[in-house]
């Protein structure tokens, strides 16, 4: 599948709050803890092997479970496989606490649900729709209802 | 760099739902033709295909520090996603103008950068909604400025103080939602205290990226003027705004001198 990628590494190199150097593993059955810089841009976390400018990867952080597996150690699994987990080893209990924190507010998903219950809310207290000011409140993505509502087909290709 | 894309293909299958989906005429790099493919958005990511029932999926899009723009001159209905220098332009051909208005619009709150400006928007104004039907007495004591003096700094027709205070928040807001493509920019000019506080692990690759100057978003922006008046009045209503609170200390011992000296 083809990707983005001079653009993905570029946002790779933005300044981010979170970006520390752990102890990483792969899933897979005999992968090793390596030193990595761990970087969270967006939704996307991004490694890299120290000093070097481009990322090895970038892990999507949608759909995934982020879990403590003690005091310094976090997890993240994908696909629904919950035996397959990445291991990110940390330097103390408050660093791990803080990057499971930050994975978990990073989604996409979890901020859509933000949002929907701030719209919901304020629309209940103040009896106005916060994102008409922005000229967005038909736009799909901000639907309260989103899953139960019938998104408008485009017909250009009838 | 590799990309995990069985992530984000089950991503894409997951049961949340799609955000946009349709066909567009992508133009290829290479020979400057025009091909139809199926498109998928969701969240921050455009995908694509040759056709919706295909299981294979040609590519994807990473919707973050890109401009949308409207670009007419060698298709119709025409649009693109332009990344910055030295970096990618993608473009696309709708069959109509309402398709591509509505890709647009659909693109440019695509981005994770918007919906994080607009959810600490929105998180702020729930915040003032729910103080302002709780105990009026704790909220009025800050928003309640002066309302001659919001009379004055906005000339708007007696609006109410919270109102105004909403108005005045909601205008760099949107200014700042109206530009999605340049967060850096919108940082320098926000309160600090609207931001994360910084991580003391902060061990940034490289210095942020060169700024590459105020692309031309999509049509006119009706919010240029407000913008400008907006930061004029905002940096006025924030002094007006210290100035009261300490003057308010210093009210005790001196009962007459006035609240706000605007200089």
């Amino acid at each position: 599948m083809r990707f983005n990628e001079k653009e993905l590494v570029s946002l790779s190199r933005q300044p981010s709050e979170m970006a520390a150097e752990l102890g990483m593993r792969g899933p897979k059955k005999g992968d090793v803890v390596k030193k990595r810089l761990v970087k969270l841009v967006v939704n996307f976390l991004f490694y890299f092997r120290t000093d070097e400018e481009e990322p090895i990867g970038a892990l999507l952080l949608e759909q995934c479970r982020v879990e403590r597996e003690d005091s310094q150690t976090f997890s993240i699994a994908f696909l629904d496989e919950a035996e397959r987990k990445y291991l990110f080893e940390c330097d103390s209990e408050e660093q791990c606490g803080e990057w499971v924190d930050s994975i978990i507010k990073a989604s996409y998903e979890f901020m859509r649900k933000n949002l929907i219950f701030y719209r919901t809310e304020i629309h209940r207290l103040t009896g106005k729709d916060p994102l008409e000011q922005y000229g967005i409140s038909d736009e799909t993505r901000f639907q309260v209802s989103n899953g139960l509502q019938l998104m408008s087909r485009d017909t250009s290709s009838l | 760099m590799k990309l995990h894309e069985k992530i984000l293909t089950h991503y894409l299958s997951c049961t949340s739902p799609v955000d946009k989906e349709g066909y567009l005429y992508k133009k290829k790099e290479r020979n400057a033709t025009y091909q139809r493919r199926w498109f998928v958005l969701k969240a921050n990511l455009l995908f694509y295909q040759e056709r919706p029932a295909d299981r294979h999926l040609l590519g994807v899009i990473v919707l973050e520090r890109c401009a949308v723009r409207r670009a007419e001159s060698d298709a119709q209905f025409a649009f693109s996603l332009v990344f910055g220098p030295g970096l990618k332009t993608y473009r696309f051909a709708a069959v109509d103008r309402q398709t591509q208005e509505s890709w647009v619009k659909a693109l440019l709150s695509a981005s994770h950068c918007y919906l994080s400006l607009l959810v600490r928007d929105l998180g702020r104004q729930y915040e003032e909604a729910k103080q302002q039907q709780g105990s009026g007495e704790s909220c009025s004591s800050v928003t309640a400025l002066k309302p001659s003096t919001y009379s004055f700094l906005f000339t708007a027709q007696g609006p109410t103080t919270a109102a105004v205070v909403r108005e005045g928040r909601s205008h760099s807001a949107s200014t700042v939602l109206q530009a999605p493509s340049i967060p850096t920019k919108v940082v320098a000019k926000k309160s600090p205290k609207l931001w994360p506080r910084r991580n003391a692990y902060v061990t940034p690759l490289n210095g942020p990226a060169p700024l590459y100057g105020e692309w031309p978003l999509v049509g006119f922006d009706p919010l240029e003027d407000f913008r400008k008046l907006h930061d004029y009045y905002g940096q006025e209503v924030k002094k007006a705004r210290e100035e009261w609170l300490r003057s308010r200390q210093a009210e005790e011992e001196r009962s007459d001198e006035d609240l706000i000296d605007l200089g």
